[in-house]
């Protein structure tokens, strides 16, 4: 197991007063959380910073923490040593960082060094269903998870079998993590961020009440040729300069997994888009295919490549910076 | 011969096919009824209907909720941050879309 330095997460000295603490976690949090930062790697700095916020804001946690003396380092390998937190109690195991429903992990966002030391955090929410009386009853939790699939999957439609980690209760009140296979049809023309609703897929209800239902948020893999907004999708298509100039027939492959003849018109300037029209997303009203024209120069590589070039300067009194009267 | 059966299961594209009541997406965003009264009230969400009662949550909603849910509990926003940060996800993402791959 790694320690985990929370002083060097937060950015903050071992002395830093409770306001410190607070100050830092809240700056790293508006940066760093997935509904508001989308590189690749936010939502695992997010949670790690809720970790570190778990515990220094806690000041009985803080303190047993604080007993491993400040020689540890982020990383090093660590086993805590025995009754390390004699003395110490904690009024909740539980772990306020995250929010349930990212990325498919319903609970247990916490490293194995948090919970090693303070436990694995209490279900959230779950309390209701343990708190419950007898002859109550409740439908069950509806449970929030991400899928990634390819943009050809929208336009196609897709089968596939997703893994989800699911937290089981069992009798004694303890969670668990168990995993559970579930076969989905992904229906064609579903859109990035749009929610995929299983009904009865969610958690277990209470009592005679229902099980609850099962939302699955759509995302796609980033791909390396399209971009998508909403149900249009924009494609890059690197010309020549002669095409561009003189016009060309192109082949523009399509997310489908076709393939279409685009007639470029003499004269296309980069950039200037040319619409498709059905060719995105479909569905009743489907969205465009954008072909948006790049300009790309080949390379003055050997002398007759450097001659061409200075041919075509002699043929053109041609200044594109005129109107920077440069 | 064996033959294995998979019965695949069919969801339904909440965006398009689902209008919630507030009872169904306060369940579904685990935020309660009268947070979602008051998003309404500010803009954040904009069901149809007329009444509590009778709202239907269409479209986005859910996903608006669940963001405004995250951005509630996670980063402590009041009210107008929430629906201001909203606004300004939504356009930052638009304008992402639009933005050539840098790689």
């Amino acid at each position: 197991m790694k320690f985990r330095d929370y002083y060097e997460t937060l950015g903050v000295a071992r002395g830093a007063t409770e306001a410190e603490i607070k100050s830092a976690y809240r700056k790293l949090a508006r940066k760093y959380h997935p509904d508001v930062n989308k590189e690749s790697g936010a939502e695992e700095q997010f949670k790690q910073i809720g970790e570190a916020y778990a515990v220094l804001k806690d000041t009985e946690k803080r303190a047993a923490y604080d007993r491993f003396g400040e020689n540890w380092k982020n990383g090093q390998d660590f086993t805590p040593p025995p009754n390390w937190n004699d003395g110490f109690e904690y009024s909740d195991g539980g772990f306020g960082g995250g929010h349930p429903g990212y990325g498919g992990g319903f609970e247990g966002d916490q490293s194995e060094f948090f919970e090693s030391l303070f436990g694995r955090g209490k279900h959230r929410q779950g309390g209701r269903g343990a708190h419950a009386r007898q002859g109550m009853n409740f439908k069950g939790q509806d449970h929030h998870a991400k899928v990634f699939i390819d943009l050809a999957d929208a336009y196609n439609g897709a089968k596939r079998t997703i893994a989800l980690h699911m937290p089981v209760q069992d009798a004694s009140g303890h969670v668990s993590t168990q995993e559970r296979k579930l076969d989905v049809s992904i229906p064609k023309g579903i859109k990035a961020g749009q929610n995929l609703r299983l009904s009865g897929q969610g958690g277990p209800g209470v009592g005679e009440g229902p099980a609850g239902d099962l939302y699955l948020e759509i995302e796609f893999h980033p791909n390396p040729i399209y971009r998508v907004d909403g149900k249009d999708v924009f494609i890059d298509i690197p010309l020549a300069p002669w095409e561009a100039a003189l016009g060309a027939t192109v082949n523009v492959p399509t997310p489908a997994g076709s393939t279409l003849e685009l007639k470029i018109p003499a004269g296309t300037a980069a950039g200037r888009k040319m619409r498709l029209k059905g060719k995105g997303i479909p569905s009743a009203e489907p969205g465009d295919l954008y072909v948006v024209p790049t300009i790309v120069l080949p390379p003055a590589d050997t002398e007759a490549r450097k001659e061409a070039y200075q041919v075509f300067e002699k043929a053109f009194d041609f200044n594109p910076r005129t109107h920077l009267k440069g | 011969m064996t033959q294995t059966n998979i019965t695949w299961i069919e969801g339904a594209v909440v965006e398009n096919e689902v209008h919630m009541t507030i009872i169904e997406l306060s369940h579904a965003s685990r935020t309660p009824e009268d947070l979602i009264m008051t998003w309404v009230s500010e803009g954040v969400l904009s069901p149809a209907g007329s009444s509590p009662e009778d709202w239907r949550f269409g479209g986005d909603s859910l996903r608006r909720a669940k963001t405004a849910a995250h951005l509630t509990h996670d980063l402590e926003l009041n009210v107008p941050g929430v629906a201001l940060a909203l606004d300004l996800l939504e356009e930052i993402a638009q304008l992402r879309a639009r933005l050539p791959r840098e790689d």
